[in-house]
């Protein structure tokens, strides 16, 4: 197999949670949601969880909501929140993921303007702009994510709270590329509403939650089914659930054992990156997530040095995975400013806890040979 | 534990775990089949592989698959997805009132957004009948969603003669398959059904994964419901969890496999003849009603109602047994079935009723001793309820295991006395008195005989849950102990703190009370 670059992607499945995820993939375990005792010990497994995750971010397990992913929690916080009251404006920071952006823009068929949070050259929210902004009128929520999945650019996500919540609206915060790589606190951060992804953080794939203040009124994306409260309709993901739960307490656990190698090792790749030539860092001289790097050197595509990375046996990505393949350059470089020419070249490096010196070397020298000084 | 609710989750089928296995792998397992590399490659072409076996079962083209998250998000997808894109404006849809809770819940949503719903009521059968889908149609209706089987029932709806008159009249059809796709021949290249939900758990596959037949041609047009991304051909944003959709193509390659395997021994045969043993012992006791029609049904549900019982009771005296009231989704609201009702049962009676449900693991005896266990079940509360006109002592019973596998449901200090009650029954005689008491809201009822003496006896019937059963066994129990003179001592307080009465139960505790007070009246009057 290549050598695995791209963690931002999605990552690995932990074996210790696949461990504990087995007795739920057999066995005569039921639908949480029936009474008997199969299904009881179902549901306790499912609360159990619901505690991992709360721990990992410092919520109560009441306020987790399950969902299939990062995706459908950033559109339940969206549109949940938009659903039935009197349309004002919903704002997003102008490099939020594809589901945050997309969400919002559906809400103008209903009557919300829907304006985004404009961003300086670091990918940071440019301040002066948003406090203008948050007093033009009546806002509902503000949406900007903890880390940027393309770039790793953190937010200052609790200054931002403290002016939404002044302008009397609600701030989602989308910490899916967060969650496991740095400490996230769903109190400390001001956020009323908070996305999280079990696959970025070595969980397994379809499940996901969304974290909801009580007081924040939301409604269902899924109609149907008692399940979350009635907010999240479905028969639960047991298996995902249960395995959610684990690899979010082993991600408390381990959070600085994985954050500091994994900052060694971009420090590494980076000074290997400084020494080729017209390499551009994006957001290089602001606070960014351990193991994200995206660059860009002159004059070469970017999609084209994937492929040619991927054929020496390196996994790298050009941004989100999202919306590869569609050749569009990065919005998240162009919300940066940058032109669709720079922004076409971009690479993105994010390293997981597997990754050794010698593949960032063997990276190096793959990336040195396509490039000739 | 006998596990007859096959028709709210099947367990994973081993080889459906070990297809799976490979894509929960560390090493090679792990990719984002949405990434452009080697990992992403590889995981792509498994959700490719399981998007055609999902297509086969149901006779679809593989790029006609969406997946989703199950089969509740399928059936918001088709709703929502096709009245939103549609414009949902003075649009109109019909539906019956014994869909998935996921398709009432969203047609009533779309109710309050103004879209207009006709909502047909089943016959005595619980079926929708075709004429009836034809006879609500209207100009302005634009889609028509109906089960092909019916979750609780087991009844078979008429999609397939439907689905023809639909496409002429251009309107469009969204069927929720949840518990046809595996159990019936699905073939969408000849019915012209839009829009078919399905998901994995329902045929032996995992959780968390189910898919939407969305038609190619013509073509059923859907606005997104998750966005983000594009996955899924636009229609509904997301990573991919390649272990799960592997495991619903495993899944429904096997269930293709064994659904076409006609011997006796095959799927459908075999657990047809379960089904008609376990009817066969149960159709015995009397008052039992079957419900659903008998010539129109799947092999693995059947759907009896138990007059003269109380459901709650019915159910805490069966804990070797998973079976499951009605729809598992809405166990947890503990309503009376919203099926059965619409069927034309009333609340007693649908509360009263039981959904088995047959699976690929179900044996004879295991239908023998659920079939057993009922029977006791039934004979031993009927026999304590005042309808019971035979004046009979309740049969005891040591039932030790049973607290361990349903005591945390209710305070041992109830569970102890409705599973061995020592003072069922009645006394007579010119010394007895007799006192009742009902709750009209709930329709339980408690009697209390009294044959004054040393010593004193007491002993009770009575119809209800649980706890009204406890306070009557604990009634008759304090009587024999204390005497009279306790009967002044003993309200609702004080019921309610001896058995750990909850407050929702507190009327139990206040039917004791009137019993007592009816008693201390009598005694009172005659002294």
């Amino acid at each position: 197999m290549p050598v695995y670059l791209d963690h931002n992607a999605t990552t690995r499945l932990d074996p210790r949670v696949l461990e504990a995820m087995l007795p739920y993939l057999s066995g005569p375990y039921g639908n949480a949601s029936s009474l008997h005792r199969f299904g009881r010990a179902a549901r306790d497994a499912v609360e159990r969880a619901r505690e991992q995750v709360a721990r990992l971010v410092n919520c109560q397990p009441g306020e987790v909501i399950w969902t299939s992913g990062g995706t459908e929690s950033n559109n339940l916080a969206i549109k949940g929140v938009a659903a039935g009251v009197t349309p004002t404006r919903v704002l997003y920071g102008a490099t939020e993921h594809p589901a945050v952006m997309e969400a919002a823009e559906t809400l103008k068929a209903s009557g919300w303007a829907v304006e985004p949070i404009a961003v300086d050259a670091s990918g940071r929210v440019d301040w002066p702009r948003f406090e203008a902004q948050l007093l033009t009128g009546p806002v509902r929520l503000a949406a900007l994510m903890r880390a940027n999945n393309e770039t790793g650019v953190i937010q200052d996500v609790a200054r931002a709270a403290a002016l939404v919540h002044a302008a009397g609206a609600w701030l989602h915060v989308d910490a899916v590329q967060a969650a496991g790589k740095i400490a996230v606190d769903f109190v400390a951060l001001g956020a009323d509403l908070m996305s999280l992804s079990s696959h970025k953080l070595y969980g397994p794939k379809g499940i996901g939650a969304l974290i909801r203040k009580s007081e924040v009124e939301l409604a269902p994306l899924h109609h149907g089914g008692p399940q979350e409260k009635g907010l999240r309709g479905g028969t639960e993901n047991m298996a995902a659930i249960v395995g959610f739960g684990h690899a979010a307490e082993l991600a408390q656990q381990e959070l600085e054992a994985r954050a500091v190698p994994a900052l060694r090792l971009r420090d590494r790749l980076e000074a290997g990156l400084r020494t080729l030539r017209g390499v551009r860092i994006f957001g290089a001289g602001v606070e960014r997530l351990p193991n994200t790097v995206q660059f860009a050197l002159a004059g070469y595509d970017g999609e084209a040095l994937l492929m040619q990375l991927d054929r020496k046996g390196f996994a790298v990505s050009s941004g989100s995975a999202c919306s590869s393949g569609k050749g569009e350059p990065s919005h998240v470089l162009l919300g940066m400013g940058y032109a669709p020419e720079v922004a076409r070249g971009a690479i993105r490096v994010s390293l997981g806890r597997d990754n050794t010196e010698a593949e960032i070397d063997g990276f190096l020298a793959a990336l040195s040979a396509l490039v000739p000084a | 534990m006998i596990y007859l609710d096959y028709a709210a989750t099947t367990p994973l089928d081993p080889a459906v775990r070990a297809a799976m296995l490979p894509w929960l792998d560390e090493v090679s397992g792990f990719g984002n089949p949405a990434s452009d590399h080697l990992p992403g490659r590889r995981a792509r072409a498994a959700v490719e592989a399981a998007r055609a076996q999902v297509a086969q079962l149901i006779g679809a083209q593989a790029e006609e698959i969406v997946w989703t998250s199950g089969a509740t998000e399928s059936n918001n997808l088709a709703i929502k997805g096709a009245l939103e894109f549609r414009g949902a404006a003075g649009a109109h849809i019909v539906t019956s009132r014994i869909e998935h809770k996921s398709v009432l819940d969203t047609c009533r949503h779309l109710e309050s957004k103004g879209v207009r719903v006709g909502w047909l009521g089943p016959d005595r059968d619980g079926r929708i009948t075709a004429e009836q889908v034809l006879a609500a149609l209207r100009p302005e209706t634009v889609l028509v969603s109906l089960m092909w089987v019916n979750n609780e029932t087991g009844t078979i709806n008429p999609v397939v003669e439907l689905a023809p008159q639909l496409r002429e009249r251009g309107i469009l059809f969204h069927v929720d398959a949840v518990q046809a796709a595996g159990k019936l021949p699905v073939n969408m290249a000849d019915v012209p059904i839009d829009l078919l939900s399905l998901t994995a758990h329902k045929f032996y596959g995992p959780k968390g994964i189910g898919a939407l037949f969305v038609r190619k041609r013509p073509r059923a047009r859907l606005a997104p419901q998750m966005h983000g991304g594009g996955h899924e051909q636009g229609m509904r944003s997301g990573t991919l969890a390649t272990h799960q959709i592997v495991g619903m193509g495993a899944a429904a390659a096997l269930a293709g496999e064994r659904l076409a395997d006609e011997r006796p021994s095959g799927d459908g045969a075999r657990i047809a003849v379960l089904r008609d043993r376990l009817w066969q012992a149960l159709g015995g006791l009397p008052d039992v009603l079957r419900n659903g029609d008998a010539t129109r049904t799947v092999p693995h549900i059947l759907n009896l109602s138990f007059a003269g019982v109380e459901g709650e009771s019915l159910r805490a005296r069966l804990p070797g047994l998973a079976i499951s009231s009605g729809s598992a989704c809405s166990a947890a609201t503990r309503e009376p079935s919203y099926v059965l009702r619409a069927l034309g049962r009333d609340d007693e009676l649908a509360g009263a009723s039981l959904r088995f449900s047959l699976g690929r693991n179900t044996t004879a005896a295991e239908v023998d001793a659920a079939a057993a266990q009922m029977i006791e079940a039934v004979e031993f509360l009927r026999a304590l309820s005042r309808g019971d006109s035979a004046c009979i002592e309740s049969p005891r019973h040591g039932r030790r295991s049973a607290v361990q596998d349903i005591g945390d449901v209710y305070p041992l200090s109830v569970w102890a006395r409705f599973s061995n009650p020592a003072h069922g029954g009645c006394l007579q005689g010119a010394a007895v008195r007799v006192a009742r008491a009902t709750t009209p809201a709930s329709r339980a009822e408690m009697e209390l005989s009294l044959k004054p003496g040393a010593p004193l006896e007491a002993r009770f019937r009575a119809y209800g849950c649980p706890y009204t059963l406890a306070v009557g066994e604990w009634l008759a129990e304090v009587l024999e102990r204390d005497g009279l003179p306790v009967l002044r001592r003993i309200d609702a307080a004080a019921i309610r703190s001896a058995l750990e009465i909850p407050e929702e139960r507190a009327h139990c505790a206040l039917m004791g009370e009137d019993v007592v007070h009816s008693l201390l009246s009598q005694i009172e009057s005659t002294s």
